[in-house]
């Protein structure tokens, strides 16, 4: 998962500044107890559930991309499944037919979903709101549809297994892929721990920079108001279409991690509920903010790969209802999901601390 | 009522009015944009949260919601005239009386299609296609529907050429001497208003700063400096 | 020709079932101004109602009126407790968004926990039997389920144009704030709204069962169909959302019947459709109110 509470967050409310100390001594502490967990986790748990949080960081990196669109640029898509599951496909069919190496092939479909991100933004220019939500949950629902469809090249209903020619004594066979870390120090699924760990951090590395530039602000702005920001010269179309484009990117990668891990994909691991998810985690975790996505991306992975198989059979469909009901209640009263929660505390206490120094301060002055 | 305080929000409006109606009265307040009028008369009708005391005929209004207040007595005719524009001048008017409950709403339909010539020959026509004056006219004989004995209108002169204006409170006059209804009038056309009304109160920046019999202010300085600009 | 005429039919039938969901989600957006993306859920949730109270042993039709009450409640509790606390979907649209995703999540899996993850078996309300006329075969179930389209648009109609009531939920949509103001409980109407919305989405799901086998994830393709339905018909608009329903039927039953390419993509002319509409004509057909307000 990703260590960014070290590199700061999007726009925080700044506590009030204690005198004279500017390193954030707690947030330094934190980091390094984050990231010496990330470290250790590979080590302390069984491959199975290594291979879980794998899938926690594709996640992790989708919702990323879609908090960038719909957090920070407050175009509402219900369809980053559709992306999500074209960059596991471009990738596994990259890989198998074309015998491109693993790493080209995660580019390559980081930049096909960049292309189709921009296809989809086209339109959406001109569709806002909830018909753009609506649209893009047509599209989540057609994606599998698509699949299957042209399951000549897709392997349709049965699925796609990601293979790699490898040398055997009987000569050339197609063999499941598999990542192993050069001189086999690791096994197979802590090294893919390891690598993935670092595309994720980097992937949130790249949000937060975008997110601090220019271009980040001015995403923002055409999220707040389209005609004052058009007036402010901000190019409206092109942010939007742009924004579209790394968003889907982002989705894409994250799908070729998901089809990394898992070796194997099939249409039915890319419905709308996919899209939803994301959805789900971006606003858990608190929509604009950088780390808010990973946030919700763990919640989420903890709720489903480890809260939910701990429950008797007869309750396990429950885990969505009450994931429906937490959402219902979390737009009530906490709109700012977990990040938000967090910020709005620190400001109170902020402003507590701010109001006992001027009290302090105002009883010294009548002594 | 007494020490009405509300606001928008957490912004506050009104600093503590106090302000009477008496039965048949009517009473208008004045004020220039932002003063606060049109808040006074929301607070009345429920579309507010306020504090302070609002009393009508004995009972107190505080915490009701705008459905309720009508059944209490009083109709609000708002600012822009609050016309549904999607249903005809006929359906305006009986959607008018959801109130009641007895067999007269038909009669009272054709009573003001007749008072308002004007909307007897509309009468299909939706509302939405009308001229400002038509809605204004509409929205008051709708507000008359429900038989109230307090009416709270709005700003009726807002986007209407004057001899429109007049016309309206020349029929308004007419119907309150013929039904006996208040009316608590908010108006910035200050010489129009205290032509119709009996008593008025000046409202500038949330708080009355004049008050008294209308012919009276009409020739009060104050009010002539505060809107004349003289 | 003939069958080119069976598939013709094959979509009327299908159209009206698109037709009613498409009626409920007007409902809907005229009194409360938004997509609600869970009617499909409602509507699942309800005909599993149906087939609990047929399954008991009662007759079906009367089942299905059971079912009908019971998704009215389903509407109108979801709109108390889920849309109305939120606020206005033009200020929030992502708040509404993601509070109807929570209804579809929060009903697709209760309906599971309720009755499991198989799918139940719901027999057709007309029979499995249907009449040939030249050479064509038309299903009983697709013409009642254009009989029983027009009764509800018919009773729609009669209800909004003919009753007090209906008179207030249209003033309650055209202008709320009026509405209250002629004493109007406007927020009464409005879960009476949500309530008729869900209950008309249940013979949508009663229609759609036999055919597909009722299931929690029954509905998410019709939604799509009954979405297109009201995008191109105007979201507004009741008679919009009956000949949306038929034209959306129509559509995506001849097309990946006759159009190569497009064999396992019914949702594909839909779909086609929502963005043609939503670009080049977004009051649709017969809408009137400024869509793009959003």
């Amino acid at each position: 998962m990703s260590d960014a509470t070290a590199l700061g967050d999007g726009p925080t409310a700044k506590v009030a500044p204690s005198p004279a100390r500017r390193v954030p001594v707690g947030r330094v502490v934190v980091s390094v107890v984050v990231a010496a967990v990330l470290v250790a986790l590979p080590f302390m748990f069984p491959a199975f559930r290594v291979e879980q949080f794998v899938g926690w960081m594709a996640l992790a990196i989708a919702a990323c991309g879609l908090n960038l669109l719909t957090g920070y640029n407050g175009q509402i898509s219900v369809g980053h499944g559709a992306l999500y599951g074209t960059g596991a496909y471009a990738t596994a069919l990259l890989i198998t037919d074309l015998g491109w190496p693993v790493w080209p092939s995660v580019a390559a479909a980081g930049v096909i979903c960049f292309v189709v991100g921009v296809a989809i933004g086209l339109p959406a220019l001109r569709i806002k709101g909830l018909y753009l939500a609506l649209v893009t949950l047509a599209v989540a629902t057609l994606f599998p549809l698509i699949i299957e469809q042209f399951s000549s090249i897709t392997g349709g209903g049965s699925g796609l297994s990601i293979t790699t020619p490898q040398e055997t004594p009987r000569g050339v066979i197609e063999r499941p892929i598999r990542l192993e870390s050069p001189g086999g120090s690791l096994a197979p699924d802590q090294w893919k721990y390891f690598v993935f760990l670092v595309l994720t951090v980097v992937v949130f590395v790249v949000m937060r920079n975008i997110v601090r530039s220019r271009t980040g602000r001015s995403l923002v702005a055409v999220r707040d108001n389209e005609t004052a920001a058009e007036v402010s010269g901000v190019h409206v179309a092109r942010v939007k279409i742009l924004t579209f484009g790394v968003s889907s990117a982002m989705a894409g990668i994250g799908g070729a991690v998901f089809a990394l891990n898992n070796g194997r994909i099939n249409p039915s691991s890319f419905t709308i509920v996919v899209s939803i998810y994301f959805l789900i985690a971006v606003v858990v975790g608190g929509a604009a903010s950088v780390i808010g996505p990973a946030i919700g991306a763990v919640a989420y992975g903890l709720f489903i790969d480890v809260l939910s198989p701990e429950l008797p059979e007869r309750f396990k469909p429950a885990t969505p209802v009450i994931l429906g009901v937490l959402l219902i209640l979390l737009m009530l009263f906490a709109p700012g999901g977990i990040v938000g929660m967090w910020r709005t505390s620190a400001a109170k206490r902020a402003a507590k601390r701010a109001r006992a120094a001027t009290a302090a301060a105002a009883s010294g002055d009548t002594v | 009522m007494r020490g009405l305080r509300a606001g928008y929000g957490i912004v506050e409006v009104l600093f503590g009015l106090d302000l009477d109606v008496d039965a048949g009265e009517l009473v208008v307040v004045l004020g220039a944009n932002g003063s606060g009028k049109t808040t006074t008369l929301r607070a009345v009708s429920g579309m507010l949260e306020s504090r302070g005391e609002i009393v009508f005929d004995g009972r107190s209004l505080r915490g009701l919601r705008p459905d309720q207040v009508v059944q209490a007595g009083i109709a609000h005719v708002p600012q822009g005239r609050g016309t549904i524009n999607d249903l005809t001048v006929v359906e305006n008017l009986r959607i008018g009386a959801w109130t009641r409950r007895d067999s007269e709403v038909a009669a009272d339909i054709d009573l003001w299609c007749d008072a308002f010539p004007r909307l007897g020959e509309r009468r299909d026509q939706l509302a939405g296609s009308m001229s400002g004056g038509e809605q204004q006219m509409l929205a008051i004989a709708r507000a008359f529907m429900s038989r109230p004995r307090l009416l709270l209108l709005d700003e009726p002169s807002l986007g209407l050429a004057p001899l429109v204006t007049a016309e309206v409170f020349d029929r308004l006059r007419d119907i309150t001497d013929r039904t006996g209804t208040a009316v608590l009038l908010v108006e910035q056309n200050a010489n129009l208003a205290l032509d119709f009304a009996g008593r008025a109160y000046v409202l500038e920046a949330g708080e009355i700063v004049a008050s008294g019999p209308a012919a009276q202010l009409q020739h009060d300085e104050t009010v002539q400096k505060a809107y004349l600009g003289i | 020709m003939t069958d080119f005429l069976q598939v013709l039919f094959v979509g009327i039938g299908d159209g009206a079932i698109y037709a009613m969901l498409g009626l409920g989600l007007v409902v809907i957006y005229r009194s409360t101004g938004l997509l609600n993306f869970a009617q499909g859920e409602m509507a699942m949730f309800s005909t599993f109602i149906v087939w609990t109270v047929w399954d008991l042993g009662v007759p079906l039709p009367l089942a299905v009126i059971a079912g009908m009450v019971g998704g009215f409640g389903v509407g109108a509790l979801a709109h108390q407790i889920a849309v109305r606390p939120v606020g206005d979907p033009h200020e929030k649209p992502l708040a509404v968004v993601m509070v109807t995703i929570g209804l579809f999540v929060g009903l697709n899996s209760a309906a599971q926990l309720v009755w499991g993850t198989l799918d139940r078996d719901l027999p057709p309300l007309f029979g499995s039997g249907g009449i040939e006329v030249a050479g064509v075969a038309i299903a009983w179930q697709k013409i009642g389920a254009v009989i029983v389209l027009a009764v509800l648009a018919l009773g729609f109609y009669l209800l909004f144009q003919r009753t007090g009531l209906g008179l207030a939920m249209r003033a309650v949509a055209s202008n709320s704030e009026s509405a209250s103001l002629v004493g109007v409980p406007v927020p009464k109407l409005l879960m009476l709204g949500w309530g008729l919305a869900a209950a008309v989405g249940t013979v949508a799901g009663v229609f759609t069962a036999p055919g597909r086998g009722l299931g929690s994830n029954m509905m998410q393709l019709t939604l799509i169909f009954g979405f297109a339905a009201i995008t191109l018909g105007g979201f507004d608009s009741l008679l919009g959302a009956v000949v949306g329903g038929f034209v959306v039927g129509i559509a995506s039953s001849v097309v990946p019947q006759y159009v190569p390419g497009f064999e396992k993509m019914p949702l594909a002319p839909a779909f086609i459709l929502i963005l043609a509409v939503l670009l080049f004509r977004p009051e649709g057909l017969f809408g009137r109110k400024q869509v793009q307000r959003v």
